[in-house]
């Protein structure tokens, strides 16, 4: 009787184990899709500073969020969920107040442009109104509100050119910058969903939706850290290509580097510490990250040229 | 290498066989031409980095790779029946200059490569193992054709040009296998460094032993 019961508790136990797991996986998926909101507010807490506009000093420095268009668009679908909607992260950022002029500027989707404007305190609130130069293609209007004592700059922003997203409008927090090579990704994956091999699947059900197995990182792109951990040879040899490519832009996304390329936007921006910052990181790359840069754009050129071709490599 | 009593089955095997040949073999011509002009940093050597340096594995990458051609093609001429019986002369030709480049250029060559092969102990075992069978069947059928023995040469050639072969279908297995499971770079590379040579060698086990299983016969 004994022994039987042994094996009856053994086999409940692995049940349990297997149904945790399953709960966690699903916890995993829940949060993920919240992620781009619900976390930068989260991180905007733990990082322990007073982000409270009690004055007009507090509201210098970086304003980081979701700037999304103001316009329905429909999105794009990798299949597990909506990998692009036409949203980017946005860092407006306030250099300076003085009497009631403003000056700053906005790093998104590889863009760094400067604004000038005024501002107004009306009681509570203090209002901004800034223009672009209007020298790039991109450049528009922002206008801005954000309550004193609150911790969140909401407005929107108009294009001056006819572009594909005329509108935006956005709800960012104030965060700060700091370089950390500790920095690790989330478990989102990666989807190119211009890459030719990428299938693209009608699909009643789930609408449709780019197929995508070719080009999508997989669990490896996790195992390592490419700021913090010089990487050999064997352990870059044997991934593929899409995590090696994630692994690399995770140097210049822990710098905050701000990508033109779509694809690696939808990622990045999703990672709850990513924050644009520049548009040039080249200089702030430490010399582990720059030894890795190589190595992993070697292995890169190469799979690109030869993993799914008749060749060696 | 196709005997077979119907002409019409016969020139279609033929084209079958030399069209494949012919088409990897322009594909091989296209990786060789890669490395003209001379350069240590392009396509394989990439990822080869921390070996080029060493002189006598760049003499070893590139006399491989130069050379290579010649022994496909050199080896691709042995085999109708015409060029063998007509133009025995040519056939001696291209015979030495197949066995010469395996046996002392392209053969140790590839040895020094497989030493410092990629994906660990695994393919290196692989790639030295085929540089070696390489060599000695090649050597083995040399001294069968010297001492006038036909089959015995016949069958060492068959097995020599299985490893020739390899060459392209190596880099044929990778891509099948890419193409339906898209496994790890290295992962697939192990498979294919055994497969992709052992394939080979069995089917040329299967021709020998069917064609000494008809001389027999008659």
């Amino acid at each position: 009787m004994r022994p039987l019961l042994l094996i009856g508790g053994l086999l409940v136990f692995i049940c349990l184990q297997s149904c945790g797991d399953g709960l966690i996986k699903n916890q995993h998926a829940d949060t993920l899709e919240k992620m781009t909101d619900s976390n930068s507010k989260a991180s905007t807490l733990s990082s322990r500073q007073d982000t409270n506009v009690n004055g007009e000093k507090k509201i210098i420095g970086y304003w980081v969020g979701t700037f999304k268009p103001d316009t329905s668009m429909e999105g794009i679908s990798t299949g597990e969920y909506t990998a692009w909607d036409f949203s980017n992260k946005i860092n407006i950022s306030i250099d300076s107040l003085y009497e009631d002029r403003v000056i700053g500027h906005s790093v998104v989707a590889g863009n760094a442009r400067p604004f000038k404007g005024r501002f107004k305190k009306d009681g509570s609130l203090f209002e901004f109104d800034v223009r672009e130069p209007g020298d790039d293609k991109y450049d528009g209007e922002f206008k801005f509100y954000i309550f004193k004592g609150d911790t969140i700059l909401n407005g929107t922003w108009k294009a001056y050119q006819k572009i594909r997203v005329p509108a935006r409008r956005y709800t960012l927090y104030k965060r700060f910058f700091k370089y950390d090579p500790s920095l690790r990704l989330s478990g989102i994956r990666y989807v190119d969903w211009t890459k030719k091999k990428s299938k693209y699947v009608k699909d009643d059900e789930l609408g449709n939706y780019y197929d995508e197995t070719f080009f999508s990182t997989t669990i490896d792109v996790y195992k390592f850290n490419a700021s913090s951990d010089l990487l050999t040879k064997e352990q870059v040899s044997n991934m593929k290509k899409a995590d090696i490519f994630i692994l690399r832009n995770s140097i210049y996304a822990r710098h905050g580097y701000s990508f033109k390329n779509q694809q690696l936007r939808a990622f990045f921006d999703r990672q709850p510490w990513y924050i644009p910052v520049s548009t040039d990181v080249k200089k702030e790359l430490t010399g582990i990250e720059k030894a890795n840069i190589e190595l992993l754009l070697r292995f890169e050129q190469n799979a690109k040229e030869y993993y799914d071709e008749f060749g060696r490599g | 290498m196709f005997i077979h009593k119907n002409p019409l089955l016969k020139a279609s095997r033929y084209i079958i066989w030399y069209g494949f040949l012919l088409f990897f073999g322009y594909l091989m011509l296209l990786i060789t031409l890669q490395y003209i002009p001379y350069n240590t940093d392009v396509a394989f050597l990439r990822i080869k980095q921390d070996v080029v340096h060493f002189w006598f594995y760049r003499v070893a990458f590139f006399s491989h790779v130069y050379t290579g051609m010649f022994v496909l093609m050199s080896g691709m001429l042995q085999f109708p029946a015409l060029l063998r019986n007509r133009y025995r002369v040519f056939h001696r030709w291209c015979g030495w200059i197949y066995a010469i480049l395996i046996i002392f250029i392209t053969g140790p060559s590839g040895l020094v490569m497989g030493i410092f092969g990629n994906g660990g102990w695994i393919s290196q075992t692989a790639f030295c193992t085929l540089a070696m069978l390489w060599v000695f069947f090649t050597w083995k059928a040399v001294v069968a054709a010297a001492s006038g023995n036909i089959s015995s040469h016949r069958n060492w050639m068959y097995r020599s040009y299985a490893l020739t072969l390899s060459a392209i279908s190596l880099r044929l297995w990778k891509w099948l296998f890419v193409l339906i499971f898209q496994p790890r770079p290295m992962d697939v590379y192990h498979i294919v460094s055994w497969l992709g040579w052992g394939g080979n060698l069995l089917i040329a086990e299967i021709l020998i032993y069917y064609a000494s299983k008809k001389n027999t016969k008659n």
